[in-house]
């Protein structure tokens, strides 16, 4: 019975399936658009052309995308492991203000050095800001999505505070770091969009990630612990090492998030500046089924609808909010797959198990 | 006019046909065994007669009648009950009030107990099941559950009582006390189906037999007038060479000695007692015992799953209680877990990922942390043809193959790092007939090529078929040892009971 329960899933099934989910989402926004009395076909050719009408707003999107690659891979490693880290958020803003703080404080350095510096400090700091809910769950057994969610305050109050008290930078009213030096801020790929050199590192992480899930080691044993984790240690792989290592990756990822935004788009760490980034990056590598690659073509989506969005309102009038609405929508089925999957799963071996 | 009759009954599952115009005809009074492998669709012939299931096709009668089982409760209305191999009981509630869960006998709004328990008793002593209806289940042991779950039936009233396997989870003692039990049922006029793939159980307690074999009715005999042979090839398709130890072991040196073990469960309780045994090259030490006497503990305090309270192990006189579980491997320990779908395998990993996993961190597999994917295949097809497992790709999860097919990816995997000390736990439950002997047939030959191997199994035949010593476990402790020549099942099965081996000579020459 066993053959028919555990079905196997090619890679193009799942592109089908997230395809589908899209297209169903944008059939119950045009019916919420439609409802509130507009034009639905006319909001979403507007949202097409603002998104990817010209190079320009392609450009944009592809902006928009770029933090929410960074934690979107942070999110599907770690879910991939089996780890439920909801804590990247903290780790952007850790990351972000460690980024920063080299752009302002080394202002000696060239810029070849100092960019590297900025983006290493942001990921290590991100990374072992991972290590601590990981260290609890690996060794003590607490559970990860509270201490990581619980983390995610404690990371952003602390940077606050650091910009408004000891980091505040004299002469503005609100609340954030000193300017980065020139050296540290990130080319400019296609002026005047704020496209910059982040989008390629982020690309260049995919590539990483994807290497490191396939082709080591550490890809193996996460993959076997996050399946199946009684099997893992009955084989002797070293799980609690193995979330260790993983939650440092995904904290260093979220590092690097942060550190894409302050040295890319703002040139300074401004007080509470992501709207939230981190928790994208769940919807973002779910509707990409935590792999790598899912996640870069799930955040160039949502960079996209993000872009488009928000320029969409000024030529309709259709509100921004839609694009919350057809996220909102993408999400919902994205977890009904998820939570249908989980319990078919569990069904599944009840009755092996019964049979 | 039979009692039962069920026409055609045809259900697919997405992908499988578990029922193919299935038809099974029962008579008022038998007792009517249906016997098929693993996977033969008899547990899903019942749960269509239990209304847990719709069948496809179909139609089933009851005395004639045509009849429509939406649910269960529409079953036990028709007078159909069923023993599920899971037991139903609640624990802290005595036997009158399991029995009579969900209809009890009042008096103004409130549980006349006293008629509960003297109802229960008429009832118990009625059909001759010795139960004391006051006594709380959670004291009381398997076999007695068990009655316990039938008296419930016979309290509701059943004439139709359907047993999943029940003697999966007794010792021969208990199960020759339930065939007693259900001759009693069905010389006072009851009607019994009787699911089970052990055809000894078979021939001693059945009337008449149905045979299925994925998912058809491949026989349909009268007990009398057939034998174990023609039931397995009816069950199998093909003749079964039977596995069996014909010489003696050529003893070597000790591959495992174990030495004043103990070890505690999940609720911390004492699980295994002061344990010692050594296991030499060239010989399988059968560990055998009613399930749930520390086999489990025992097994992972072994393998380094779980912490040991008290005592030492060596593998190849080498200590190894303090190493985890991957140093011990390393050290020449193999393990086949209990459960293949859960800690042996990872199904939703391809079959070679499956077969790389106690090897993936090593040359040629990998070098510094990086793996070879060439290395990896060609390990994983050398492996396959070897071990002849089949498969339509190595690449395919291992969530496809059949349960043979996942032993022996298994089986291979951990005899592909070449350990001195091979433990087996329950390594052919599952299993079809032919699987069965082919993993048994596996381990007599890495016995004969001077392995030790430790055989834990709740299967009596196993043990008998294959190991060289046995020892039984009762409560944590080993009640006695016994070489395989002197071995009998009853023996055995007085053991797994608890009686020490003295105390039995003693019992005999006082006779």
């Amino acid at each position: 019975m066993n053959q028919v329960t555990f079905r196997w899933r090619s890679p193009l099934f799942n592109i089908v399936q997230a395809l589908i989910t899209l297209a169903v989402a944008l059939l119950m926004g045009a019916l919420v658009i439609q409802v509130s009395g507009k034009d639905a076909l006319g909001a979403y050719r507007t949202l097409f052309t603002t998104a990817l009408g010209s190079r320009l707003s392609i450009a944009d999107s592809l902006l928009a995308s770029t933090p929410l690659i960074f934690t979107g891979l942070a999110t599907a490693i770690a879910f991939r492991a089996g780890v439920f880290n909801v804590g990247v958020e903290g780790s952007l803003y850790l990351g972000a203000f460690a980024a920063a703080w080299v752009g302002f404080t080394w202002t000696a350095l060239p810029g070849f050095l100092l960019i590297p510096l900025a983006f290493l400090a942001a990921g290590m700091v991100g990374g072992v800001w991972g290590l601590l809910p990981g260290y609890l769950k690996a060794y003590l057994r607490v559970d990860e999505i509270v201490t990581t969610i619980m983390l995610n305050y404690v990371a952003i109050l602390f940077t606050s505070y650091l910009v408004n008290y000891p980091f505040l930078a004299p002469g503005l009213a609100n609340s954030m770091s000193p300017k980065i030096v020139p050296a540290a801020q990130l080319p400019r790929l296609m002026k005047p969009s704020q496209l910059n050199l982040a989008f390629p590192i982020a690309l260049l992480c995919v590539l990483a990630l994807w290497f490191l899930m396939r082709r080591t080691t550490l890809g193996y044993e996460l993959r076997m612990a996050g399946d199946n984790p009684i099997f893992a240690r009955w084989a002797g792989m070293p799980v609690a090492r193995t979330i260790l290592q993983v939650m440092f990756i995904s904290g260093f990822l979220g590092g690097l998030a942060g550190a894409g935004q302050v040295l890319g788009v703002n040139y300074r760490f401004v007080d509470g500046f992501s709207p939230g980034y981190g928790f994208d990056g769940i919807t973002v590598a779910l509707l990409g089924r935590n792999t790598p690659l899912g996640s870069l073509l799930a955040a160039l989506l949502f960079g996209a609808l993000r872009s488009g969005g928000s320029t969409m309102e000024l030529f309709t009038d259709v509100p921004r909010d839609l694009i919350r609405v057809l996220e909102a929508t993408i999400i919902f089925f994205v977890s009904a797959q998820f939570t249908f999957e989980f319990l078919r799963r569990r069904r599944a071996l009840q009755d092996l198990s019964a049979s | 006019m039979p009692y039962l009759e069920m026409r055609g009954i045809t259900k697919i599952f997405p992908g499988v046909v578990a029922n193919d115009r299935v038809t099974l005809t029962v008579e008022q009074g038998e007792i009517h065994a249906l016997v098929g492998e693993n996977g033969a669709g008899k547990t899903t012939l019942m749960r269509i007669l239990y209304g847990m299931y719709r069948p496809d096709a179909g139609e089933i009668f009851l005395r004639g009648r045509r009849v429509e089982i939406p649910n269960p409760q529409a079953a036990i209305a028709l007078g159909i009950g069923m023993v599920h191999q899971h037991f139903q009981l609640v624990p802290s509630l005595t036997v009158a009030e399991n029995v009579e869960l969900g209809r009890e006998s009042r008096r103004f709004f409130l549980v006349d107990r006293e008629q509960a328990i003297a109802r229960v008793g008429a009832l118990a002593r009625r059909f001759g099941l010795a139960v004391d209806p006051t006594a709380r289940v959670a004291d009381l042991s398997v076999g007695v559950q068990q009655r316990v779950e039938i008296l419930k039936l016979l309290y509701r009233e059943a004439d139709l009582l359907i047993l999943d396997e029940p003697t999966a989870v007794l010792t021969p003692q208990e199960t020759q006390e339930l065939f007693q039990v259900l001759r009693r049922l069905r010389d006072e006029g009851r009607t019994l189906l009787f699911i089970t793939h052990k055809l000894g159980e078979v021939l001693a307690l059945s009337d008449r037999v149905t045979v299925l074999r994925r998912g058809r009715v491949t026989g349909v005999l009268e007990t009398d007038r057939t034998n174990e042979e023609e039931l397995a090839r009816l069950m199998v398709g093909r003749e079964v060479k039977v596995a069996r130890r014909l010489q003696a072991a050529s003893i070597g040196e000790p591959a495992l000695r174990v030495e004043g073990l103990v070890v505690r469960d999940e609720r911390g309780l004492t699980a295994v007692n002061n344990l010692s045994f050594t296991v030499h090259r060239g010989e399988i030490v059968g560990i055998a015992g009613v399930e749930g006497n520390g086999q489990r503990e025992l097994l992972e305090a072994l393998a380094g799953i779980r912490p040991l309270v008290q005592g030492r192990i060596w593998l190849d006189g080498r200590e190894i209680h303090h190493l985890p579980v991957r140093m011990r491997r390393e050290a020449g320990l193999g393990l086949i877990p209990e459960d293949r779908t859960q800690e042996g395998l990872n199904l939703l990993a391809s079959i070679e990922e499956n077969l790389a996993a106690v090897h993936y961190y090593r040359p040629p597999l990998s070098q510094r942390g990086l793996l070879h994917p060439a290395a990896i295949s060609g390990f994983a097809r050398k492996l396959i043809s070897l071990f002849d497992i089949r498969v339509t790709s190595p690449t395919a999860p291992a969530a496809v193959l059949s349960g043979g097919n996942q032993q022996r990816v298994v089986v291979a995997r951990e005899l592909a790092a070449d350990p001195s000390l091979l433990i087996a736990a329950h390594p052919t439950r599952g299993l079809d007939v032919g699987a069965t002997q082919a993993v048994r047939r596996e381990l007599l030959r890495l016995r004969d090529r001077g392995l030790g191997v430790l055989l834990i199994s709740a299967d009596l035949d196993e043990i008998l078929a294959l190991a060289d010593r046995i020892l039984v476990l009762f409560r944590g402790q080993v009640v006695g040892e016994v070489p395989a020549e002197q071995a009998t099942q009853e023996m055995l099965g007085l053991m797994m009971a608890g009686h020490r081996p003295e105390t039995l000579q003693a019992d005999q020459e006082a006779r």
